[in-house]
């Protein structure tokens, strides 16, 4: 206990120095004992992996990191970075030896690559991958140093104890991957799966990864020496094991049937659930709601804008970024693609219970037309198969060449009764015609005579006006 | 008109019964799926989920029932007899509908006028009512993979994982419920077929002999007609 007493003192003299009280310090060690799934009763044991940890960096055993740059907004280092006062997560990193990289180091060039490559030479060290791995152009969009950054990447990961893929663009592409992936991203696992590296890969997804997040891995892995439990998608289970919707802070709203249904709404404003706004909690696996964001001030939710899903990432499959999977976010459903189309599922449901409705309704016109509304159409005497093949037939008939000669006599009968039928119409539309050229005739004769006789009558108005005009 | 007589043999309670259930967890599941889907009736949608998961165990447990009732319960093969087989055989190609399923699609598009010949059930109905078991597990299987407790077991997650994550199986499971042909079909030729299967009120008409495959008479002594 004596020595372990001495540890302490000399943390909480490096603490001070930096402005960190122990109480805020054994505030984080449980946060982390926590986030790492081992309850907050193994702080007192946390603080200690620290302490020695921290002491170990004054003696030179800082466990080395590489932390590298792929196809990334560096959001993720942005969000583990935001440190505005000394911080115990400050002190966290100081577990770490944080050799090399493009953000965060104060050096730069060519003593920066020598010391990356001192490092992976060294071996023991843990990889931080942060952004997407761009196979197109043949990894040239992120060249740096001479080499395109796939090289780097696989350089890197080939030496390292365990790879840590930091957010979700690094998990599966992210939003670098979403139609149509023009750059050829992709996950890091899958990446160096495709490439023959074997190594442990730890996916942290989320866009950006929450800090703590990050911590949790890395007292696992420096601390306590072990890789933390993943689950099939290697994600650290105790953090992505339940979804947000199982221990969001609104769930209550939720049972209760109160929904925000619009935003600047009087619901909006008592906190009810955003579920129906399109909030993606009930299928995004991640704890926000339980190590929040900004130093545990807040989350998404809270902060009252529906769940989005950043944390969806299936490392086997860049389709499935968490963009291309949850877009439009505000709609309950995804969009569908094929090909250039672009479509709701709603829409395809509307569209093709239209579409049936419409044949039925039309269907049942035909089944009112010909009759099959009351009890359907009459039976057939005999099977159309039996018919052709009177030898294999299916029915057992007494006398089949009987019923085969019946069922023609009637097709005949049908045959000739339409032909009789066609030829009775074909004649009434002949005399219809002729009566109609009669009616013609008729008519333009009389109307000859009309004339005629209109003729006659002004020849002898205008020969009794002469006769009149002469006796003046 | 021209129907065969429809007799109880054709309908056994037991699958009345089974035809009933069916029937209202269908209808039970559908409209509290929509409310779950978009929560316009807020108030029910705490009922909604319970009814929905609860519904959802009754469609499967009731379909597993009637599957396996069909390899003990005796019914007619066809219209117009009281002669009983196993039912199980008429999940199986039965000779009475043999060479007639292209004769069945002609007679549904209007292309010839008589009524074909055949089984209980006509091959494209027969083919849409077994399609129905499949799709009831499928259904309850997708429901599982979107339902909380057991969404993140691997009795599921494999399957999320493979169709795309959690969205692709809602939309999956937002297609699976097309009965409306079914609902028609059973309907459009007269009531009679309808009044059968769920009150079990029986029908006059022709009648047929399974044996030979043939209408062999006539008889009006039960039912109206």
């Amino acid at each position: 206990m004596g020595s372990e007493a001495i540890v302490a003192a000399k943390l909480q003299d490096m603490l001070e120095a930096r402005g960190v009280s122990r109480r805020s310090f054994m505030k984080l060690c449980g946060a982390v004992a926590a986030a790492a799934g081992l309850g907050q009763i193994a702080a007192p044991q946390v603080a200690l992996a620290l302490e020695k940890s921290v002491i170990g960096a004054k003696e030179g055993k800082l466990y080395p990191v590489i932390w590298i740059e792929g196809a990334s907004c560096t959001g993720c280092t942005e969000s583990f970075a935001q440190v505005d006062t000394p911080d115990p997560a400050t002190v966290v990193l100081e577990m770490i030896s944080l050799n090399y990289s493009e953000t965060l180091s104060a050096a730069a060039g060519w003593s920066m690559e020598e010391a990356k490559e001192q490092t992976i030479h060294a071996g023991n060290y843990i990889l931080v991958y942060e952004g997407a791995v761009l196979e197109g152009w043949g990894g040239h969009a992120l060249r740096v140093a001479d080499k395109p950054g796939t090289e780097h990447l696989i350089e890197a990961a080939e030496n390292a104890n365990a790879v840590v893929a930091l957010g979700s663009c690094a998990v599966n592409g992210g939003w670098m991957g979403a139609h149509p992936n023009q750059a050829g991203a992709l996950g890091v696992q899958q990446f160096l799966e495709k490439n023959g590296v074997n190594v442990p890969v730890i996916n942290v997804p989320g866009c950006p990864a929450n800090p703590e997040w990050l911590v949790a891995v890395l007292v696992d892995v420096v601390m306590m020496n072990k890789l933390p439990e993943l689950d099939f998608m290697n994600r650290p289970k105790v953090i992505f094991g339940q979804t947000i919707h199982d221990n969001c802070e609104r769930r209550g709203h939720f049972e209760n049937g109160e929904f925000v249904y619009e935003i600047g709404s009087k619901e909006e404003e008592l906190g009810y659930c955003l579920y129906p706004l399109g909030c993606r909690g009930p299928q995004t696996y991640a704890d926000c709601s339980v190590t929040m964001w900004n130093h545990g001030r807040t989350w998404c939710v809270r902060a009252g804008a529906p769940c989005i899903g950043c944390c969806e990432a299936n490392p086997a499959n860049p389709g499935q970024n968490w963009v291309e999977v949850n877009t439009p976010f505000r709609n309950r459903h995804r969009d569908l693609r094929v090909g250039p189309l672009v479509f709701q599922p709603g829409t395809v449901a509307i569209g093709l219970t239209a579409l049936v409705a419409g044949a039925l309704v039309v269907h049942s016109f035909g089944m009112k037309k010909t009759g099959r509304t009351d009890g359907g159409a009459p039976f057939e005497k005999i099977r159309r198969w039996d018919e052709k093949n009177p030898d294999k037939a299916i029915g057992k008939y007494d006398d089949i060449d009987a019923v085969i000669a019946e069922v023609q006599r009637d097709r005949e009968i049908a045959e000739k009764e339409k032909t009789v039928m066609a030829e009775r119409k074909a004649a009434q539309k002949v005399s219809a015609n002729k009566a109609q050229e009669q009616a013609k005739e008729l008519n333009a004769a009389a109307q000859a005579r009309i004339d005629e006789r209109k003729a006659a009558q002004a020849a002898a108005a205008k020969e009794a006006a002469d006769v009149e005009g002469g006796q003046e | 008109m021209a129907h065969l007589a429809h007799y109880k043999e054709a309908h056994p309670l037991p699958f009345v019964i089974t035809h009933w259930v069916n029937l209202i967890a269908m209808i039970v599941l559908i409209v509290t799926g929509f409310c779950i889907h978009f929560p316009f009736w807020p108030l029910f949608e705490s009922l909604a989920r319970g009814l929905h998961v609860f519904f959802g165990f009754v469609i499967f447990i009731n379909c597993v029932i009637r599957v396996v009732l069909a390899f003990f319960v005796d019914a007619a093969p066809t219209g117009g007899t009281r002669k009983k087989i196993k039912d199980i055989w008429m999940w199986l190609p039965q000779k009475d509908n043999r060479h007639q399923a292209v004769e069945w699609v002609k007679y549904y598009l209007f292309l010839r006028k008589d009524h074909p010949l055949g089984g209980k059930l006509g091959v494209p109905q027969k083919i849409s009512y077994i399609a129905i078991a499949p799709l009831i597990i499928i259904q309850f299987y997708t429901g599982l993979c979107i339902w909380a407790p057991v969404m993140n077991t691997d009795l599921c997650a494999w399957a999320v994982a493979l169709v795309g994550g959690p969205m692709s199986m809602r939309i999956i499971h937002y297609f699976i419920m097309f009965v409306f042909i079914h609902i028609y079909l059973a309907n459009v030729e007269g009531t009679a077929p309808t009044k059968l299967m769920f009150f079990h009120e029986e029908h006059g008409g022709l009648t047929y002999d399974p044996d030979t495959h043939l209408i062999d008479g006539e008889d009006y002594s039960v039912g109206h007609h």
